[in-house]
């Protein structure tokens, strides 16, 4: 009976976290167009495999969810959270550690990059520096 | 030796005697006609409309040459299906573009949304024949990655458009636009 019982409490937990798990959709609908589905890019977009040489590399968490394809992309917060977390765990292998919150997303993305180019390069070359 | 010619003798003579030159001539003809009126029927008519592309995914809206298609509720350009293509296949000297435009479509014969991806056909020049520009859940050029205006070529090795395709990612877990 008691097992029964927790087998039944586990499955109703489990229950919401599936039905809300848009980030495959989301990814497909808003980014894979372009970035394509399994994110290697082409000619002309980079590649998000490249996001695991910049994970922990200062200035990319928040460029990350800056960058204009992310922050301007028609999803709620809590969505576009939840997407950035999926994407950080499958092209980088790890989660990022804290995760992304709505709250951090909502704020980042109401901060426009005025030249998302440029601090691209200063990212990059900090790191290479 | 000689026994078999015999035997082969008498039967020709037979035939020549008993079937005339002509029966063959109408039966062979019948055959002909007949398997070629046999699409005509009812019954192959209504296999088609069950008509599975090569992602494997069943449209009630079975003919992919028609505008009316349900994949093609998103699309804005000549269907391939019409340009020596496939809906989900390029004609022969086009190359598929890597990047494309994506959007959703129910399918009526299940009443499920699936998540279309429009690949351009890149390489020769446009193809001209049925047009399609229906646009359902299209967004303005301000959310490129939603539209359908761009050049889509832009990532295939040559930018010349030529038609383009509609295939079947998978189903969506919600119609657009999104909550």
């Amino acid at each position: 009976m008691k097992a029964l019982l927790i087998t039944i409490g586990l499955l109703l937990l489990a229950l919401p976290t599936r039905a809300d798990s848009y980030e495959e959709h989301d990814y497909i609908l808003n980014c894979s167009g372009c970035h394509r589905m399994d994110g290697r890019g082409s000619r002309t977009v980079p590649s998000l495999l490249a996001m695991r040489e910049l994970l922990g590399k200062p200035g990319v968490r928040a460029y990350w969810a800056q960058v204009p394809g992310v922050a301007q992309a028609p999803l709620t917060d809590a969505r576009l959270a939840a997407l950035l977390n999926w994407l950080v765990k499958r092209f980088t292998g790890q989660s990022p550690n804290p995760p992304y919150t709505k709250e951090e997303a909502k704020r980042l993305r109401r901060t426009p990059l005025r030249d998302p180019v440029v601090r691209r390069s200063k990212i990059r070359d900090a790191i290479l520096r | 030796m000689s026994r078999l010619d015999h035997w082969f003798e008498g039967m020709s003579r037979q035939s020549a005697r008993r079937v005339s030159r002509r029966s063959w001539l109408s039966r062979f003809g019948g055959v002909l006609v007949g398997g070629a009126a046999l699409p005509l029927l009812p019954v192959a008519r209504a296999a088609e409309k069950h008509q599975v592309g090569e992602d494997g995914v069943k449209g009630r809206e079975g003919d992919p040459r028609r505008c009316e298609y349900w994949r093609h509720c998103a699309i804005d350009g000549f269907l391939c299906s019409c340009c020596g293509g496939s809906h989900t296949a390029c004609p022969p000297g086009t190359e598929m573009s890597p990047v494309t435009w994506i959007g959703t479509c129910r399918n009526p014969a299940d009443g499920i949304d699936y998540i279309i991806s429009y690949n351009d056909c890149c390489g020769k020049t446009f193809c001209g024949r049925c047009m399609c520009n229906r646009n359902e859940g299209e967004r303005p050029l301000y959310h490129w990655y939603r539209n359908n205006d761009i050049n889509w070529c832009g990532g295939a090795k040559t930018q010349t458009y030529s038609c383009s395709t509609a295939v079947v990612v998978k189903a969506a877990k919600e119609a657009q636009p999104e909550k």
